[in-house]
Formats: C-alpha cells, sequence, structure tokens
C-alpha cells in the first residue's frame, strides 16, 4: 500500500535509500489518486495544463498561490545548503550536524511520526503540499502525515508569549505580488533537512513566497538562528505545480515504520 | 478518559485571545454571537470560524439524546467490549487519527473551518490533522483506498452544507464511546449555521454491515470567538502509558 511504503522511505535518507526513493517516486505518481481535472486550470487545446499561463489572481487582486505543489528539487532535502559549500554552523551546531550526518540521520524525530518541521516538511519530492489561500489565512495541506500549517493574514501580531511547537506561529504580509511569512515559536526539536542541520528555539524563519507564472513558485527561506548560526543564511526553493492531483492521504502510523529504519 | 485530562489542560495553554476581524461585537466589544450569519462572495452562508462542540457528552456517546442506535449483533458485542475495557484499543490512543465525526467532538480541541469555493477544509486542533471537503464538481475517485478520514465531496442545499463521504478504513471509532463501522462506512454530515456564533451538525449514518439501518444524531456546535488553534502534536507512544483503559 502505497501511503505505508512510501512513508517509510521518505523517513530514511541513505544514497542507496535515496536511490529507491527515486524509483518509489514513479509508483507513488502511479497510486496517486487518480487524475482530478482541476476548474480553473489553462489548458492547451488537447486539454494538457499550461504550466506556463500567468499567475491566476485572488479577488482581492493578490497573486494566488493556491495549488498543489512539490519540490522540484529532491536534493534540497538531502543538504538545504547544498547549493552553499554550506551552512554557518556555529561550532557546537557543525559538531552535531556531522553527528547526524554520520549516523545516517538515525532518531530524526520524523522515525517517531513527529512532525519534519519549516521547511522540511515541504521538501520531500513524493509528498505534495496543497496551499488554500484566503484573504485572511493561508493554509498549507501537507500530504506527509496529514499534517497543516497556518500563515494568518488577518492583520494579528505575534501572540506576546509563544509556546514552543514543531511548525511555529507564522504571520503573512504581502510586499508587491511576494507573500512574506515570518515565523517565531520554534522548539529545538525538528531537523530543517534530512542532513540534520540543527536549529534552536532561537530560530526565526522567514519565507518569501512567489508564483512566477501558473506551474512554478519559489519559496526563498532565510534561518535566523543566532545561536545555532554565525549569521543568517539564505535558500531558494523550487516547486513545480502537480497539476490536476490531489493530496491523498498519509498518516504516520506510530512505530510500525520503524524497523524499516536505515540509520546506524 | 485521560485524554481528556490532557485536553483540558492543553485548553489552560490556548493561545492567548485574538480579536478577529469580521466579528460583529456587542457595544462592550465582546462578539455578538446571535448576529445574522456571514455570506460569502458567491452567496453562500459562511462557516469559516473556529467551532467546538457545545457538550461533551456526544464525545462519550453520540446517541446520547436517546437515539435508538439499530446495531447489528456484532457491532453491538464490540460496542459493549468497548464500553467495558473504557475504550483501550481507541485508535486516537496511539496517535492515530480520530476519524469522522470523532475529531468534532472533543470540546477541549476546538477545530477551523477555512471556506473557499473549491474546497472546504476542516482543520482539526487534535494531532493537527485536517480533512479536506471538495467542491469543485468533482466526482468519488473510481477507487478510494481505506484511509482515516474518508474522501468527501460537499454540496449546498439551501443554507445547509451537505457533505458525503466514502473511503474508510474500519479502524476509527465514531465516538469515544466506540460506535464501530466497517469499509462501508458512509456517513452524511449536514452542517447549518444557524447565527453568528452556533452551528448545528447533522450526521446519518450509512453503514449496512454494522448497522441494520441508517441512523442520524444531532450534535450543536458553538463558535469559538477571537481565539485561535493551538498545535497540538500527538508525540507517539509518549502518553500511552498514562491511559486508563483496562
Amino acid at each position: 500500500m502505497r501511503t505505508i511504503r512510501v512513508h517509510s522511505l521518505g523517513c530514511a535518507l541513505s544514497p542507496l535509500r535515496f536511490a529507491a526513493m527515486v524509483f518509489a517516486m514513479n509508483v507513488a505518481a502511479f497510486a496517486q489518486w487518480i487524475s482530478v481535472t482541476l476548474p480553473n486550470t489553462p489548458r492547451t487545446p488537447d486539454g494538457k495544463p499550461i504550466l506556463s499561463a500567468p499567475v491566476p489572481k485572488a479577488a482581492d487582486g493578490k497573486p494566488d498561490l493556491s495549488g498543489l505543489w512539490r519540490t522540484a528539487d529532491g536534493r534540497y532535502l538531502q543538504d538545504l545548503a547544498a547549493g552553499l559549500g554550506g551552512a554557518p554552523l556555529q561550532p557546537w551546531a557543525a559538531a552535531l550536524h556531522k553527528e547526524r550526518s554520520d549516523s545516517l540521520g538515525k532518531g530524526k524525530p520524523l522515525e517517531r511520526c513527529i512532525p519534519h518541521g519549516v521547511p522540511d516538511g515541504m521538501l520531500v519530492r513524493n509528498f505534495p503540499f496543497k496551499i488554500v489561500q484566503t484573504p485572511d489565512v493561508v493554509v498549507l495541506l501537507y500530504e506527509e502525515f496529514n499534517h497543516y500549517r497556518q500563515i494568518f493574514t488577518d492583520g494579528r501580531a505575534f501572540p506576546p508569549e509563544t509556546t514552543e511547537t514543531w511548525f511555529g506561529y507564522t504571520i503573512g504580509r504581502w510586499e508587491g505580488d511576494t507573500l512574506v511569512a515570518e515565523t517565531i515559536g520554534f522548539n529545538d526539536k525538528s531537523w530543517l533537512d534530512n542532513s540534520g542541520h540543527p536549529h534552536t528555539d532561537a530560530l526565526r524563519v522567514t519565507e518569501r513566497f512567489h508564483r512566477p507564472d501558473f506551474g512554478h513558485l519559489d519559496i526563498q527561506v532565510t534561518f535566523d538562528d543566532p545561536k545555532a548560526y554565525t549569521k543568517p543564511w539564505t535558500v531558494t526553493l523550487p516547486f513545480d505545480l502537480y497539476a490536476d492531483a490531489e493530496i491523498i492521504e498519509s498518516i504516520c502510523e506510530n512505530e510500525k515504520d520503524r524497523e524499516h529504519m536505515v540509520g546506524k | 478518559m485521560n485524554s481528556i485530562l490532557i485536553s483540558i489542560a492543553m485548553f489552560l495553554l490556548q493561545w492567548v485571545n485574538v480579536p478577529l476581524p469580521n466579528t460583529p461585537r456587542l457595544p462592550n466589544g465582546k462578539p455578538n454571537l446571535t448576529a445574522p450569519v456571514p455570506k460569502t462572495r458567491d452567496g453562500n452562508p459562511d462557516l469559516s470560524g473556529i467551532w467546538r462542540v457545545a457538550d461533551g457528552k456526544y464525545l462519550q456517546n453520540i446517541a446520547a439524546d436517546g437515539v435508538q442506535v439499530p446495531f447489528q449483533p456484532w457491532a453491538e458485542e464490540v460496542f459493549k467490549e468497548r464500553q467495558a475495557n473504557f475504550g483501550k484499543d481507541n485508535p486516537s490512543g496511539r496517535c492515530l487519527p480520530h476519524g469522522v465525526p470523532d475529531s468534532f467532538l472533543v470540546r477541549a480541541t476546538p477545530f477551523k473551518i477555512v471556506q473557499t469555493p473549491f474546497v472546504t477544509v476542516a482543520l482539526l486542533e487534535n494531532q493537527g490533522h485536517y480533512r479536506q471537503i471538495f467542491t469543485d464538481g468533482r466526482g468519488f475517485p473510481k477507487d478510494t483506498p481505506a484511509t482515516w478520514m474518508g474522501y468527501s465531496i460537499g454540496k449546498w442545499e439551501g443554507d445547509a452544507f451537505v457533505v458525503d463521504s466514502i473511503g474508510f478504513n474500519d479502524q476509527t471509532f465514531i465516538d469515544a464511546g466506540g460506535h464501530p463501522h466497517t469499509e462501508a462506512y458512509h456517513p452524511t454530515e449536514r452542517f447549518r449555521r444557524r447565527d453568528f456564533g452556533h452551528m448545528d451538525y447533522e450526521i446519518t449514518i450509512d453503514d449496512p454491515k454494522a448497522y441494520t439501518r441508517s441512523w442520524k444524531a444531532t450534535v450543536p456546535f458553538e463558535l469559538f470567538a477571537d481565539n485561535e488553534l493551538m498545535e497540538s502534536v500527538c508525540e507517539n507512544e509518549k502518553d500511552s502509558g498514562r491511559l486508563v483503559g483496562k
């Protein structure tokens, strides 16, 4: 059954397992909910979605980010800093990162069905996520573990006290055609990616969502965590629209997949 | 039972007050819960908001209002067994989803409805899970794998939002009391927002393998005004040692 099998692959990170995952992605595509011909999709005469069509607009005139998205490049799941020649880690954080990498990611929270966190939850190509945009809130529905995040755009400020959470507390605002989402209130347990880039509860994430055309979305993510990094660092993550498809339920069934983990 | 205690503890940690825009208010600034139902741009009632069950008794027994439940004999036996062991095998005790409608019945963990023309989303505080109700004109897929939350399609009938769901596994409890269902489970839910602060929820339970005929329960929901969901991630087996089921 796709849900369980692919989930256990998504949890793993060895190069061998990564190769298996690339293979599984094709299987997953076949097992996806059968094709749903979505309305409001610009199409060629033969009915195919036009991914280079202009960005749709919401009723309030903002770009509409709504749709099903998945990472266009699986390497960011393995290492967010892949294109940067490394992240500016504090020494203790570098040591922890090395330990996690050397043990092939043993002890990742998601092995225990605990959330991927931000932005890790968006990096697994075979688990797309859906954006549902309204004027007051932008919701991210993750296929993985059936979890969600909210980006509040109703004008509220951060609460005076934020309890520590996996996904944080996120406030968004529009800067031109870019949705800028700021998040605080994280715990220190989630990993930024499978290679184990750590963070502390001082983490502040700024995500800039920009949809250049119908079929593409870029999210520029800045990590500001002075306790774990010597300076803020930024990556830009590309996403493809997963047109005419739907999220399928993917519940992490507790300890069931644990024996399949490959971490040392 | 224990999950209720945990829930109450969490309730005390609820995010501080968020004065939400688009909320009709009394002269003293409090939300006017009997104000008219807001409408969406397309003229339908807008169900958006944070809701919670008005009475905790429905979690223990969705048939609490004297509904006669037409059990098949085996289903009645399962129900009695779950009653006797305080629901020790309830999947939600192992961090698995509450299902439909159980996830709406825990008063301490509200849910948020986000309504758009093409999809209505129910964000569940408990376990940080969600349901999607599609309103974009699609039909059910040809094959629905068995899932915890099912596959839901909604339509408007006058001012009621009517949701049909199929594609369930046979594992969730309909309520914490333990009403069972099979993979033939086909609930029809009718959401009707009476005024700004109140919504009636009627569920018709159709599962010929577990019940001799379809049956119906009505549950009132209240708006949890000026508030926000908080994250409630079920951290695996951490709590299982404290469960009280026999």
